[in-house]
């Protein structure tokens, strides 16, 4: 074994070290430990009340790609498939976590008092397993699943798997939350 | 994929169920989702193989200019242990924390590569080797980690047994003051039963991390709530001041009795840091570093010992403190072997690290600075950073306060280790016995670390099951 194949060892031997060094801190970078919620500033989470302007909400992720005024446009018929809703964020308008948003990713999103599921809404009105969200091709669609006291997208009662709009409201129990993109 | 114009009915065929019928009869709550955090594990956990194996290749090429294949292959029994881990916990734990295994792995295998390369020096093969040891106590941590990670799917379970926890945590620590053990190099932390030295004091630091967890999810509110102001620092009140004399006193008591300085101030520190986290009043730490201060400089004047330790410590290269019997010589060769390494260090097996007395255990970071340089050194501490970080973050996101304690107590157990050793090896304060946690050698610190990683493991597991909001 010559000199110079056992310097270039030694070094590629320490340059693999750092590799791994880097390999870690680049998977933390991508896999942060879950989704993290955050509390929006208190101007806006009062701006953020049922119908916000668009301009109102902050907007990080795509700033560009404002709601189209077709997504946007206010009462919908809940039964009628609304436009596809690429929603990043689910905020919270109304009770007592008022202003709260979680970062949707695409896996579903479960509610209901339950501790298994992933947004817990503990009152008395929600069910164990109460609803849960979906991300199908189109965008978020959210199911009741038989709970006793509904959950109503924009007023009207949801029966079957229905699309959520972008800033419309979804009321389960004590609680109002909307998309948001 | 096909356009859908409707949103409903299509998507809704697509799975398998009638658009019209109520959805709620074919739905399972629960979905399996990839493991993903198992695969970014996986990966990781190759690239720490190509480094512990490297090193031990290296070793015998810089050493003996030739390769021996039994050896690689022993040497690599820790890291195919290392994929069983991971295999067991795509089957038990999925959501678990993805680096843990790959840091510990890693550097496990470091650690094993130095110290085999150190018993080489010495001219020792076979199962005089002490890196051939070290393999076989690797593989014994493993296997417990292993066996944590199975039995304990829960750890709200350790918090019914926080009161047993105390009591073996005090009986691993007394257990050396028995006297038919010896004292070894002046410290009475060690057990020798037949071939095999112990240290009782490494598993005792989990059972009382796992106390002091569980005994401040319930003291807390009195330790934290009560007390009067003053000077701007809530102090408390006498009586609740009780926990913190007893572990005073008792980290004293080590110092005093055993003789080593590492642990009491291991124990203390990691008391401090749990009481501080449970209450988050700086009392306590202020409270806390002023006893320990004053206990040490008190100890540093009576104790002929730490009296050594802390002239050796500011006056190293001193020539009459250089050649007395128990001076500075091992800490001023530690740092000659430092100086020599330099930036990239000499390279595996070509340096001189056997030189400095102790340098697999207590010196094996001035042995990795040798021969890995700066460079490998930092890369080594960027992985501790790492690790303890993950474990706080661990702490930070638990769900249940015990768990919570749990995780911070266990991963800054680490930090303030690490701190200690390399902080004592490079001159920063006064040197202390303790082992580098997964490089030194010595079978309970493997353990008592790989333990360790175990219990973050299924802390970190039910961290990702947990909500990711609640709303009441």
């Amino acid at each position: 074994m010559s000199e110079l194949t056992l310097l270039v060892l030694r070094l590629a031997f320490l340059a693999v070290l750092w590799l791994f060094v880097f390999a870690v801190v680049y998977a933390l970078r991508t896999d942060l430990f879950g989704q993290r919620t955050r509390r929006m500033p208190q101007e806006q989470a009062a701006a953020a009340s049922p119908f916000p302007t668009a301009q109102a909400a902050p907007e990080p992720v795509v700033p560009a790609a404002r709601p189209a005024p077709a997504a946007a446009a206010p009462p919908r018929n809940s039964s009628a498939p609304g436009a596809p809703s690429d929603a990043r964020r689910l905020v919270i308008t109304s009770g007592a976590k008022e202003g709260m948003e979680l970062e949707l990713s695409t896996d579903q999103l479960t509610i209901g008092r339950s501790g298994e599921s992933g947004l817990v809404i503990r009152d008395d009105y929600t069910s164990t397993h109460h609803a849960r969200l979906m991300h199908w091709d189109t965008g978020w669609v959210i199911q009741d699943l038989d709970s006793t006291n509904g959950t109503y997208l924009d007023g009207q009662r949801v029966v079957l798997p229905t699309p959520v709009p972008l800033n419309t409201p979804v009321k389960i129990g004590t609680t109002t939350f909307e998309l948001r993109r | 994929m096909r356009p859908v114009t409707d949103t409903t009915a299509p998507v809704a065929t697509e799975r398998g169920t009638s658009p019209r019928q109520p959805i709620t009869q074919t739905i399972r709550i629960r979905l399996r989702e990839p493991a993903r955090a198992r695969n970014i594990e996986l990966v990781l956990l190759l690239l720490a193989i190509v480094v512990a194996v490297g090193a031990i290749v290296l070793v015998q090429l810089g050493v003996n200019g030739r390769t021996d294949d039994g050896m690689i292959l022993l040497a690599s029994l820790p890291p195919a242990l290392a994929l069983l881990i991971h295999v067991a916990l795509r089957v038990v734990a999925r959501d678990a924390d993805p680096f843990l295994v790959p840091i510990g792995t890693a550097l496990n295998g470091l650690g094993i590569a130095m110290i085999y390369r150190i018993g080489l020096a010495d001219g020792a093969e076979g199962w005089d080797n002490s890196g051939v040891r070290q393999i076989v106590w690797t593989l014994l941590a493993m296997v417990a980690a292993l066996a944590t990670i199975l039995v304990l799917r829960n750890h709200r379970v350790l918090l019914r047994y926080r009161f047993i926890a105390m009591f073996v945590g005090i009986g691993l620590l007394l257990l050396p003051m028995l006297p038919f053990f010896e004292a070894v190099n002046g410290a009475r932390v060690w057990i020798q039963i037949g071939p095999f030295n112990f240290q009782p004091g490494e598993l005792a630091k989990i059972a009382l991390a796992v106390f002091f967890a569980g005994y401040l999810v319930t003291a807390r509110d009195s330790l934290s709530l009560v007390g009067r102001r003053v000077l701007g620092l809530r102090l408390p009140r006498a009586r609740d001041l009780g926990p913190i004399l007893v572990v005073f006193a008792a980290s004293m008591a080590v110092l005093v009795f055993q003789r080593d300085l590492g642990t009491s101030l291991l124990y203390f520190g990691l008391f401090l840091v749990m009481i501080y986290v449970a209450t988050g009043r700086a009392s306590w730490i202020v409270l806390g570093l002023v006893l320990f201060f004053g206990g040490a400089i008190v100890a540093s004047q009576t104790l002929e010992y730490v009296n050594g330790r802390f002239t050796a410590w500011l006056s190293p290269f001193d020539p009459a403190l250089y050649d007395e019997r128990g001076g500075s010589y091992q800490l001023v060769q530690g740092l000659f072997g430092l100086g020599n390494g330099g930036l990239v260090g000499s390279g595996l097996g070509e340096g001189r690290p056997d030189l400095t007395p102790l340098a697999e255990s207590d010196y094996i970071m001035s042995a990795m600075g040798e021969e890995l340089g700066l460079v490998g050194v930092f890369a080594i501490l960027a992985l501790y950073l790492l690790m303890v970080s993950r474990g706080f973050r661990i702490g930070f996101t638990g769900q249940d306060d015990f768990g919570r304690l749990l995780g911070v107590g266990l991963s800054f157990v680490i930090a303030l280790q690490v701190f200690i050793v390399i902080g004592g090896v490079t001159r920063v304060i006064p040197l202390t016995g303790l082992t580098t946690p997964f490089l030194a050698a010595g079978g309970s610190s493997l353990l008592a670390n790989w333990i360790i990683v175990a219990i973050l493991l299924r802390l970190s597991d039910s961290v990702r099951s947990a909500p990711r909001l609640v709303v009441e």
